[in-house]
């Protein structure tokens, strides 16, 4: 429900722009025992993150397979969290009135990138460099290029992608942050003094934040596609002797933007069951949103199959290989249970319009998919991080193949508490951060009040659309 | 600035039923001029079944030449109708409403060149075609492979042709009864037969909006499995370098979707300047699908990108002198930068300008360099690949295409024009009533001191 439907539901306060700034700050400026309580579980588990990281980090680095799950677990990161802004950026390029309440909530995910960059400092000492004579996305032979390059841009990639988002996070929040200084006190006033950076709202600065926002958007995006690329091809595939696959970074991508918007997802169902948001995050959202996630779902299994049929059809015994390791051998179950809960259930769900029209609808569907990916990233990176590696098999390098498929890996203990802690350290640190910048975007939805009306047609009520140019 | 034209439904009606009702100047020339260039083309296509297909340039180990080039440019221009009906439809995208025929039509016309270009021309002897398709041996037990390219092909196209037609035939029925209404005799009544006893009862306008829905989301799995099963013609091959690539079904689509989107804008400026619709297709929709493509090509560029990354990415010496004849030796080298050029490196930058994208005449140029590009992606894609040495054939050949191919490829240029001057002498080329429902919900709003463009939603 958005700020006028609440108005003619009674909440005549929010058909006005003072209405809704005293209401979102209202909600963001109060911190309830439900707050402190989330933030007491989740940090307590984040602790069996750390506990657990520490112990992996006594295996040391020489046997790559134990770090398996550590790397589809900052995969995961990279998959969800870091893409779940996407769904802010597309929708506003898009001018799609409906995003608005949502937008800030997916633009705060860009802050858990930094659990990301974490996650990926010890994946520099797995990977071996360059002369273990595995392919590369740096081309030719040993010698010719720095033997540590794959590890070099990932890391500047990676590092660039988190400052992008967390710049493009503030710049979108300049107005509000200046809403918080004039109508708060104390520690979060003069936080909010500091980082509203003098916004006082001239045309001009209007105007920067517009531009600023767009440009920070697609420069997030492509920096995301980039970031894919190169850890799909040099963290994973550049690991499984004879895995050609031209379209993994970008089904790598694609996977991303399914999993961030059902992240998207279930972070609005958050904010409205337990955020105070009812009146902001509705129908409209879950509707609109669940549309988006089964075109994504549709468009994963896609991906998945052109592949698939590809490799599956060309019956070279390296591609065969591949395959196996990764869908029919070791890890078929976990491949079927990430087909069945990424594609199979949202297609026989989501088809049906009474279930994408709902909240509870595409809800359970936003978890499945998540959990899917997870598995997903699972039999790829775990999988991948158990082949053997490329320097013992003393092969020219294009003739690259796995001799003999390696068992499945099983987490043990260290890797549960890696994935609980992780998991929930990213969350904590989500939630902090939303006591910082509001989590509504307020400028965003007082500009809603400006470019929506509700009007006479014959007999019927309607809405009516402004569209900014 | 965005425009506000409010037209009344007189108006709406002369408008733009001025094409079917009136004969225009230009069009008898037009229609003659391209009835000429496709009859060169049947004449051209008559030589060679009397000749055989020695007098193309095909011979061994290029058995691939313009004409899988322009069966695949056409698949790939037919993505057009669809993009724009289906996909704006089903987001709502008020822009959509002028172009949406004009594109299914062009996806109509363009399957059956494509159907002309591969089955009819290219096989050589099109009587046999319908043999490999359908089981004709019953008594002894001889059955058509089923997992071969000549029963998937056909029956991906064939089914996306019979889809885009219903399509087309859904969204026509209240114009069709509009044009009944308006015309006596014979022509009437075939109207009339047409648009199914289409009086626009409540019930009736229900029921066409839940077919176009309908159809619109049911027709687009068969879009994205056509395309893809034409890329996997060439990929499923391990014989040929360059071919086997996973990327190729997402590949083919996007590239199809840039080159039919661009066919589409190249249709609205003929539209705007032989029948004057300029009131219909503003600026701001050459604006709306100037942003599309920008995304639409960035995105194929992309793909382009990550298709040669993994070429050189296997190191194996065929893949890499492959990518070396088609970047470096004559003329292919030509080919290539006249492809990268045009497909992407002119159009797209010049499209980030806001006058370029609200420029009839920058519009359609830039689309015309778009689609010569995508043409010669495809030559680029299928041509080189065969022009191999392999261990157990010993040909080493190169190809030229001679002027039998060229004149079928030009026919097939003249086939969609002339199919599309012909429909729109008997259809209108733009949906009248879908204007009309747009001057309905069409509305403004006043933000301080400036009035905004609004649509009215539920």
């Amino acid at each position: 429900m958005t700020s006028e439907a609440a108005a003619h539901n009674g909440h005549e306060e929010l058909a006005t722009p003072r209405g809704v700034i005293h209401d979102l700050l209202q909600i963001h400026l109060e911190t309830g025992d439900g707050f402190w309580r989330a933030v007491t579980v989740f940090a307590i588990l984040s602790v069996l993150g750390i506990v657990g990281f520490l112990l992996r980090l006594s295996d040391g680095f020489s046997d790559k397979a134990v770090w398996g799950y550590h790397a589809a677990l900052f995969a995961f990161i990279l998959t969800t969290a870091q893409a779940a802004p996407i769904v802010a950026i597309a929708l506003r390029l898009t001018k799609a009135h409906w995003r608005r309440p949502i937008s800030r909530a997916a633009e705060l995910w860009t802050v858990v990138g930094l659990v990301g960059i974490l996650l990926f400092i010890p994946m520099l000492w797995v990977l071996p460099g360059l002369e273990d004579g595995r392919r590369s996305l740096w081309f030719f032979d040993p010698g010719e290029v720095p033997r540590f390059s794959p590890h070099i841009w990932a890391t500047l990639a990676l590092i660039f992608l988190v400052i992008v988002g967390i710049v493009l996070l503030w710049v979108s929040a300049l107005p509000d942050l200046a809403t918080v200084r004039d109508n708060s006190s104390g520690w979060r006033q003069r936080l909010a003094k500091r980082m509203a950076w003098g916004w006082v709202g001239t045309s001009q600065q209007w105007n920067m934040l517009h531009h600023r926002i767009g440009a920070l958007g697609a420069l997030y995006f492509m920096m995301m596609v980039f970031v894919h690329f190169l850890i799909s091809v040099d963290f994973v595939m550049a690991l499984v002797p004879g895995w050609i696959d031209a379209l993994f970074p970008a089904t790598h991508a694609a996977n991303a933007l399914q999993a961030g918007t059902a992240t998207v997802l279930l972070t609005m169902f958050c904010l409205r069951q337990f955020g105070g948001y009812k009146e902001y995050i509705g129908l409209d959202q879950f509707w609109s949103l669940g549309k988006l996630m089964f075109a994504l779902s549709l468009l994963w299994f896609w991906f998945w199959f052109s592949s698939f049929i590809v490799l599956w059809y060309g019956r070279k015994p390296a591609e065969q290989a591949a395959l196996e390791l990764m869908m029919v051998g070791p890890y078929l179950w976990v491949f079927m249970t990430a087909f069945i809960l990424n594609f199979v259930v949202p297609l026989f769900t989501m088809m049906w319009n009474p279930l994408r029209k709902s909240i509870w609808g595409p809800t359970l569907i936003a978890t499945s998919v998540l959990i899917g990916t997870f598995f997903d990233r699972i039999r790829l990176y775990v999988a991948a991080y158990s082949v053997p590696g490329i320097g013992e098999q003393n092969v020219d390098k294009h003739e690259l193949h796995l001799d003999a498929i390696p068992k499945a890996n099983l987490p043990d203990m260290v890797d549960i508490f890696l994935i609980v802690g992780t998991i929930s350290g990213a969350i904590l640190i989500y939630i902090l951060a939303s006591r910082v910048f509001p989590i509504v975007n307020i400028w965003e939805q007082r500009e809603l009040l400006l470019y929506r009306v509700h009007k006479r047609f014959h007999r019927a009520e309607v809405v009516v659309l402004g569209k900014p140019e | 600035m965005q425009e506000h034209t409010q037209l009344t439904q007189k108006e709406i009606n002369r408008d733009l039923l001025s094409g079917v009702l009136g004969m225009p100047k230009w069009w008898l020339g037009l229609v003659t001029l391209l009835t000429l260039v496709f009859l060169a083309g049947v004449g051209a296509f008559g030589w060679m079944l009397n000749q055989g297909v020695g007098v193309t340039g095909l011979n061994r180990p290029a058995m691939w030449g313009f004409f899988m080039v322009n069966f695949v440019f056409w698949i790939g221009i037919s993505h057009a109708g669809i993009m724009i009906s289906a996909i704006l439809r089903l987001s709502q995208a008020e822009w959509r409403r002028p172009v949406t025929r004009a594109a299914e039509v062009l996806t109509v016309f363009s399957l059956t060149a494509a159907l002309m270009a591969a089955p009819l021309v290219h096989v050589g002897r099109p009587w046999r075609a319908v043999l490999w398709v359908f089981p004709y041996d019953f008594a002894r037990g001889i059955w058509p492979n089923i997992r071969s390219p000549f029963i998937w092909d056909p029956s991906a196209v064939g089914t996306y042709l019979i889809a885009s037609t219903l399509f087309v035939f859904v969204a026509l029925l209240p114009d069709m009864a509009i044009l009944r209404d308006r015309t006596q005799g014979l022509v009437s009544k075939t109207y009339g037969i047409m648009c199914l006893g289409w009086r626009g009862t409540p019930r009736q306008w229900k029921l066409q909006a839940v077919a176009g829905i309908l159809l619109s989301a049911l027709v687009l799995p068969v879009f994205v499995s056509v395309h893809s099963i034409v890329s996997w013609d060439f990929a499923t091959q391990i014989g040929v370098e360059g071919w086997h690539s996973t990327i190729f079904a997402p590949y083919f689509i996007i590239g199809a979707i840039h080159s039919g989107v661009s066919a589409v804008v190249m249709v609205m400026a003929l539209m705007v300047w032989l029948w004057k619709w300029d009131l219909y297709l503003t600026k701001d929709h050459f604006d709306a699908i100037g942003r599309l493509l920008i995304v639409v090509a960035t995105t194929w560029f992309f793909f382009f990108f990550l298709e040669w990354v993994f070429a050189l990415y296997t190191l194996e010496k065929p893949e890499i002198v492959l990518r070396e004849l088609q970047v470096f030796q004559w003329p292919y080298i030509f080919l290539f930068i006249v492809f990268l050029m045009t497909a992407f490196f002119i159009p797209v930058p010049l499209w980030l300008f806001k006058n370029v994208r609200r420029s009839v005449k920058w519009m359609f140029w830039t689309t015309v360099l778009v689609n010569i590009g995508m043409w010669l992606e495809r030559f680029l894609i299928i041509s080189p690949s065969l022009l191999r040495k392999t261990p157990m054939t010993f040909n080493w050949g190169t190809y030229h295409p001679s002027i039998v191919e060229i004149l079928m490829v030009a026919a097939t240029f003249a086939w969609v024009g002339l199919g599309m001057l012909l429909f729109a002498k008997v259809f209108p080329l733009i949906p009248l009533f879908d204007i009309k429902e747009a001057m309905v919900v069409k509305d403004e709003i006043k933000i301080g001191r400036r009035t905004v463009p609004a649509t009215i939603r539920e």
